[in-house]
């Protein structure tokens, strides 16, 4: 190794830490940037040193129109008959080299394929979006009402929601596709209206600052138009709850618990088994009132109570840990949440009078 | 009148040293185009400047010439990568770079980067600037040409 190569070895190992003010450029530089190249030779003559030469290039860079809108999630929005501002929620990324402004519109499938497999049957009404103007993510229905987006900086991304009403009349498995298109717009201004349509530069080259659409097809746009979209889609889960009520003798005074028969004076076990069918969607605030019928008193001292279990093989039922309550000859409980094909039950005693 | 003469011999002195031994330089950028035709055969063009985008690629080509009537040594050219531009590579392959602002330098395959406790290989989106130490004499009159490739950050 001669010794200019030992310099160069013993020299070649930099701290990163000097090379960290270097600019970040994510998304490309800036438009109107100027790049500028030096160059500069040294040289001698005759073993003299002379005057450094110089000489420098000068170009702008041009303005690179380019975004991105994808579904948030990856999965359908799971919603209810009847649903009211039922959200899915989009990012939309500004990939150009400028500040830009962004239209957003929400379109609906009319049948055909949704985005997550499902087949499009229905439509959502009231369909409206929003931007996420306080940048948490989540629709916050009052706060987020921006309908389009505003100064979106270079390489960063916002949410947009598409919010609608889910008809009544819709039942599980019903799927409605939405498509979220967002339209890049001259920035420039905070607040006020959306920016102007920006048009991509035409015919000859100029030495100024230039449009580039460089943006690719997205679900039903083509690609360069400074537009994308993505689709989503709403697929609709209702419970499925069936209830069964019936009865079984404890006890009678005069053969005890061994085969007891309904005589006055025998304790009856009365049961509400409440079951969702498999595959609907999770059913809460189910809430129980069962009227006494005559001739038979409450069991106090048995109580009501909830949260038990059903099984609908052998047609029994397992009191559970919760309580309901007795008033005015009707008892009434409620019930934990039953995902689809769960079960839950209500249980008390009375005697016969 | 003594005192003028002696003005003008000193005005003059620098200036034909200068005049005599001048090397001229050039920096020309293009943005080099590829295209494709029906038939899928690939053409490249090299562009003026005039639209460029990030992620275009770029040939710059600097020229040089001994416009001076005596040899010209110690040829040293260096360029400094403009911070909006990632060096991609040159044509000769001869250069020296650094990736320190121009404090050390070295080729480019014997440099290396800290990453946290360890190192590694410097890749040439680190290089900050590019030199060649040109060791043959630049006689009278003759000319040379580098070029170097980057892509716009």
């Amino acid at each position: 190794m001669t010794s200019k190569l030992k310099l160069l070895a013993a020299t070649s190992v930099i701290p990163l830490a000097m090379l960290g003010a270097n600019p970040a450029y994510a998304e490309g530089t800036t438009a109107g940037t100027d790049i500028q190249n030096d160059v500069t030779v040294s040289y001698s003559v005759g073993g003299v040193a002379q005057t450094d030469e110089t000489a420098s290039d000068t170009f702008k860079v041009d303005r690179k129109i380019n975004l991105t809108v994808a579904e948030t999630d990856g999965i359908t929005t799971d919603v209810a008959p009847g649903e009211t501002g039922a959200v899915t929620t989009f990012t939309v990324t500004n990939t150009s080299n400028e500040v830009l402004d962004f239209n957003v519109s929400a379109s609906q499938l009319a049948g055909g394929t949704a985005e997550h497999g499902g087949t499009d049957n229905f439509d959502i009404t009231g369909l409206q979006v929003f931007v996420d103007s306080n940048g948490n993510g989540v629709y916050d229905p009052g706060t987020d009402t921006a309908t389009f987006i505003d100064e979106l900086a270079e390489d960063a991304s916002i949410a947009v929601f598409v919010v609608g009403d889910i008809p009544g009349t819709q039942v599980t498995g019903d799927v409605s596709g939405v498509v979220l298109t967002a339209t890049a717009r001259e920035g420039g201004t905070a607040g006020g209206a959306v920016g102007a349509a920006l048009t991509e530069s035409a015919g000859a080259n100029t030495a100024g600052v230039e449009t580039v659409f460089a943006d690719g097809a997205g679900e039903t746009d083509g690609a360069r138009d400074a537009a994308f979209s993505a689709g989503d889609d709403y697929t609709v889960a209702a419970a499925d709850l069936a209830v069964v009520k019936f009865s079984t003798v404890i006890s009678d005074p005069v053969n005890g618990t061994t085969n007891p028969k309904a005589i006055p004076g025998a304790v009856i076990e009365y049961c509400i088994a409440v079951t969702n069918a498999p595959g609907s969607a999770t059913a809460t605030g189910i809430s129980i009132s069962d009227t006494l019928p005559a001739n038979i008193t409450y069991d106090a001292g048995f109580g009501v109570t909830t949260n038990g279990s059903y099984d609908s093989v052998a047609g029994t039922c397992t009191a559970g840990a919760g309580t309901g309550s007795f008033s005015g000859g009707v008892v009434s409980g409620t019930l934990n949440d039953i995902s689809g094909g769960g079960n839950s039950a209500l249980v008390f005693r009375a005697t016969v009078d | 009148m003594k005192r003028l003469i002696l003005t003008l011999a000193a005005l003059c002195a620098p200036y034909s040293a200068i005049a005599a031994e001048k090397v001229e330089l050039s920096s020309d950028v293009y943005v080099e185009k590829v295209s494709h035709d029906a038939n899928g055969r690939k053409s490249v063009v090299l562009e003026k400047p005039l639209k460029v985008v990030p992620g275009d690629r770029l040939v710059f080509i600097l020229k040089y010439r001994n416009v001076g009537d005596r040899t010209a040594e110690n040829f040293v050219v260096t360029n400094p990568m403009p911070s909006a531009v990632a060096f991609q590579e040159t044509l000769d392959g001869t250069e020296l770079v650094s990736i320190d602002g121009g404090k050390n330098w070295g080729r480019l395959k014997d440099l290396r980067v800290r990453m946290g406790s360890g190192y590694r290989d410097a890749v040439p989106e680190d290089v900050t600037h590019i030199r060649w130490n040109i060791n043959d004499d630049i006689s009278a009159g003759s000319q040379g040409k580098l070029t170097f490739r980057g892509v716009v950050r």
